[in-house]
């Protein structure tokens, strides 16, 4: 909580040493959000090459569109988590990333289906497993498939064959929820 | 637009697709006037903002550590910071940018060992070739000697073959009854040449035998032509090759005659003649 409070607090001047185009913000940007980021990424993307490349690529998008960032539409990391959401989303449609599935050795293709499966047991994740399990299944539903799996919310609907107004305020009510976990 | 409206518009979940990053560029717009207009709006999508940034704190994972290395290289930022720096500390810096590639350093080392090894496997294979080449080669050489041998023999053995048929058959002939021998000698036009033929008293037909002859050598257009004088006039009885003819019988039958009074060979030109040529009369016996 205390990092993140730092975080915030640094915000503008992050942005306005970003939009000036300095080298070194680049690395502090990076030591700050660049695990945050790539939990978005990582649980879009479980290939951990992919997954790396899409953090990569985030980064370098943040650094040149810079000057498209607005503060008054919303926080620096909004922005730079929809980028990474919207590299992931795009990686995983595209063919390179339908030929690395078809491309996996038998020594990677353990982990990855492990992983695929959820079978192993990720720290890194633990915790926040927890929580969400704390939702209501329904509203665990939804949010899996929209921050876990990167679907929109009308792939959502169709997948869980809702109207699309009850995956809305299903997305609303768990991130209410999160909301009342963190305060 | 009234708190009610407001309200419904803020629960309708659509400021949390918002931030999620789920609207169209046109729905986003309306939402940005929106918040624009309404504090009540702006408030609440910082609130969702900062909710899911804590979220995705809380989810954060390391990536590996070689991502910034890469990152900062594909900017060009690698060098950026020892100039940053108070105290620029090169050592660190390189150390730093060395680490990312010591696996591959490793994999390099072990390619480098791999490349010697398959050159000195290279060479040594390059010597073993030149060596069973150079035996193969001697190998092929002793093949085509021995096979000349082989057929030097193999032309002996026939010869022989040939021969001993011959004189077991002129050795036959000569005992039997049967059989008689007529000794032809040499003419004026071939003095030194001598020849046999072998007449059958029963059935009349006449045998040469090419071992029992010394005839002078003919040319490709010139054969021998076996006569038979019957009360004075040549018969012809076939013409015979050559007498190193690689024929493998020794025996060769000619024409039958009833009666002779002597026979005689000449030399003719292939196919033979009607008349004897007489000045190439070459051996002559009477019976």
């Amino acid at each position: 909580m205390t990092a993140f409070k730092k975080l915030t607090l640094t915000e503008p001047e992050l942005v306005q040493q970003l939009q000036s185009k300095d080298p070194a913000v680049l690395k502090t940007l990076y030591s700050m959000y660049s695990s945050a980021i790539y939990g978005v990424i990582s649980r879009i993307i479980t290939h951990t090459e992919l997954a790396e490349d899409v953090l990569q690529e985030t980064f370098v998008k943040i650094w040149q569109s810079a000057a498209h960032y607005d503060n008054t539409k919303g926080r620096l990391f909004t922005w730079m988590m929809n980028i990474a959401r919207n590299l992931s989303i795009d990686k995983l449609r595209s063919k390179d990333f339908k030929n690395s599935l078809k491309n996996q050795d038998i020594e990677n293709n353990v982990s990855f289906v492990d992983e695929q499966n959820k079978v192993t047991f990720n720290p890194d994740v633990l915790g926040v497993k927890q929580l969400v399990d704390n939702l209501k299944p329904d509203l665990q539903a939804v949010l899996d498939l929209v921050y876990y799996k990167g679907f929109t919310h009308v792939e959502a609907a169709e997948k869980l064959d809702l109207p699309l107004g009850t995956v809305k305020t299903r997305i609303r009510l768990a991130i209410i929820e999160l909301r009342r976990n963190f305060n | 637009m009234s708190v009610e409206n407001l309200k419904a518009y803020i629960e309708s979940g659509v400021l949390e697709l918002y931030v999620l990053g789920d609207l169209s560029p046109e729905e986003a717009l309306q939402v940005e006037e929106m918040a624009a207009q309404h504090p009540e709006v702006k408030a609440e999508i910082a609130a969702i903002e900062q909710a899911i940034e804590q979220y995705a704190m809380q989810n954060a994972v390391e990536p590996s550590a070689d991502v910034e290395t890469r990152l900062l290289e594909k900017l060009g930022l690698s060098e950026v910071e020892p100039e940053k720096t108070v105290k620029p500390t090169p050592p660190v810096a390189q150390e730093a940018s060395v680490i990312p590639f010591d696996e591959s350093a490793g994999k390099v080392r072990i390619l480098r060992y791999a490349l010697v090894a398959c050159v000195a496997l290279l060479i040594i294979s390059t010597a073993a070739l030149f060596i069973t080449y150079s035996k193969l080669n001697d190998a092929h050489d002793q093949i085509a000697s021995l096979n000349l041998d082989k057929q030097k023999f193999a032309g002996v053995v026939s010869k022989l073959e040939f021969e001993n048929q011959g004189l077991s058959n002129m050795a036959a002939m000569a005992d039997s009854q049967e059989w008689a021998t007529i000794n032809m000698t040499g003419q004026p036009f071939s003095p030194a040449s001598k020849m046999k033929v072998y007449w059958n008293k029963k059935d009349k037909s006449v045998l040469v035998n090419y071992v029992a002859m010394d005839l002078p050598k003919t040319d490709q257009q010139h054969e021998y032509q076996l006569w038979a004088m019957v009360n004075g006039k040549p018969v012809s009885l076939g013409v015979f090759g050559k007498n190193d003819s690689t024929s493998n019988e020794a025996l060769v039958k000619m024409q039958a005659i009833q009666e002779a009074q002597a026979f005689a060979v000449t030399i003719e030109p292939m196919g033979g003649s009607i008349n004897p040529t007489m000045d190439k009369l070459t051996v002559m016996g009477g019976v």
